[in-house]
């Protein structure tokens, strides 16, 4: 499937830049925050009053898409936690309030289906409309669910992304869990930091999917996904993945790989580099917008923008050669694992 | 509490529980419609939401729809329910 137009808002500048920045932003402490657009005349007060800020960056991304398009026969998200924030408000206030009367507006918007439903609601779109929330792998069902549908026939256009935000109290808890660094580092020095946890991230990519197209952005060629693997079934999987499509690992050029600084499950990401692909270049991007379960969908961001020669930053120094085909490789809490084959 | 002085927190609360930050109490008048596109522009999440206030800040607790639509007309509206409904009890 072929992606043709493309959104992000991310912690770096992407939805003004249309791309990474000459310059990206550097991020210091452990909560690498979405650089939020002006929403004015993209969402209507009378509604964005209401928006917590996963919905909100869902819309910001992925409205101006379908607005794009003359038809969309599907919106497919991909969002492990929804809105958070609101989400652990609203349980709060079932305790608060003794499980008495609760405002409706913190649960509307913290299922995570609120923004496939608000997206759908916004652009009058009555087609297949679902959320994946598989944690760490639900943007790859997302995906997966939209070569389902375009091998079925049964849609020629869809809209499909993620998002997550950071919640201060899921941040805490997950800071108490050792999922987050205790100590401060910098987007520069965090993936040679040697020490357990990462840094928190948010954001929301959004992309117009097409099964045809003569004119596109890049094209993904296959996903695969796989929970508690071994470290022989990782490397298992990324040789199927290549053989099914009839390539070999020195075909692949670029390495997209999901490093996050944490000493205790960047292992995972050496034993591919080391045992598969020693002569590739490698990209990193959780250095640019932090750790979060859907963050593969920047990757693909990423790696789209790599391959259609958009803006792509300073750190990201391009190959000699054009770029044909990428991997990207990405686990969360080195227990979801997942794989996205994109080419030209 | 006199009842200007019930109006005016009454216009603070709004602002707070349907979320238009952006107004000043002095800026909704006591008898601006607080629905339809003449007035304040609310809608019906945000009527759930003056309910949930009426309870939270009052007391009291609304279980008739037909009656939260005539309460809920304006700030003005909401003040004379509360002040009839406290005096009664």
């Amino acid at each position: 499937m072929y992606i043709t137009d493309l959104r992000a808002i991310s912690p770096q500048a992407t939805f003004d830049a249309g791309g990474l920045q000459d310059h990206p932003t550097s991020h210091s402490g452990n909560k690498y925050n979405a650089q939020e657009p002006d929403y004015a005349g993209l969402i209507a007060p009378i509604l964005l009053r209401r928006m917590g800020k996963s919905i909100r960056m869902g819309i910001g991304a992925g409205l101006p898409l379908i607005q794009n398009q003359r038809n969309i026969d599907a919106i497919i998200i991909g969002s492990s936690e929804g809105g958070l924030e609101d989400c652990i408000k609203f349980l709060n206030q079932i305790v608060l309030y003794k499980e008495g009367t609760l405002t409706p507006t913190n649960f509307v918007q913290s299922t995570p289906n609120a923004l496939a439903g608000s997206l759908a609601l916004m652009s009058r779109n009555t087609c297949y409309n679902i959320t994946h929330v598989h944690k760490g792998n639900a943007f790859e069902n997302a995906l997966i669910d939209a070569m389902l549908l375009f091998e079925e026939g049964k849609a020629d256009t869809i809209l499909a992304g993620n998002v997550e935000e950071i919640s201060d109290y899921n941040f805490n808890i997950e800071t108490l869990a050792g999922q987050f660094k205790v100590e401060d580092s910098t987007s520069e020095n965090l993936l040679e930091s040697g020490t357990p946890g990462t840094v928190c991230g948010e954001g929301a990519s959004m992309f117009i999917l097409k099964d045809k197209a003569d004119d596109y952005l890049a094209r993904i060629v296959d996903v695969a996904q796989i929970s508690y693997p071994t470290e022989e079934e990782i490397l298992g999987l990324i040789m199927d993945t290549l053989k099914k499509n009839n390539l070999r690992p020195e075909d692949i050029d670029t390495l997209i790989l999901g490093k996050s600084g944490d000493s205790h499950t960047d292992v995972w990401y050496t034993a591919v580099n080391r045992k598969l692909f020693q002569e590739q270049s490698i990209f990193t991007f959780k250095d640019l917008v932090g750790e979060y379960p859907t963050s593969i969908a920047f990757a693909t961001y990423l790696a789209a923008c790599l391959i259609s020669g958009r803006n792509i930053g300073w750190k990201l120094i391009l190959p000699p050669k054009p770029i044909k085909h990428i991997l990207i490789y990405n686990h969360y809490k080195g227990v979801q694992h997942g794989l996205i084959l994109m080419s030209i | 509490m006199d009842k200007a002085e019930l109006i005016l927190n009454l216009k603070k609360q709004i602002i707070q529980y349907v979320n238009i930050l952006d107004y000043k109490p002095d800026q909704i008048g006591d008898d601006l419609p607080l629905f339809g596109p003449d007035g304040l522009g609310l809608d019906s999440i945000d009527a759930l939401e003056l309910s949930v206030m009426l309870e939270r800040e009052y007391d009291i607790k609304l279980t008739n729809p037909a009656e939260a639509r005539k309460i809920f007309v304006s700030v003005n509206s909401i003040a004379e329910y509360i002040i009839s409904t406290k005096s009664s009890e």
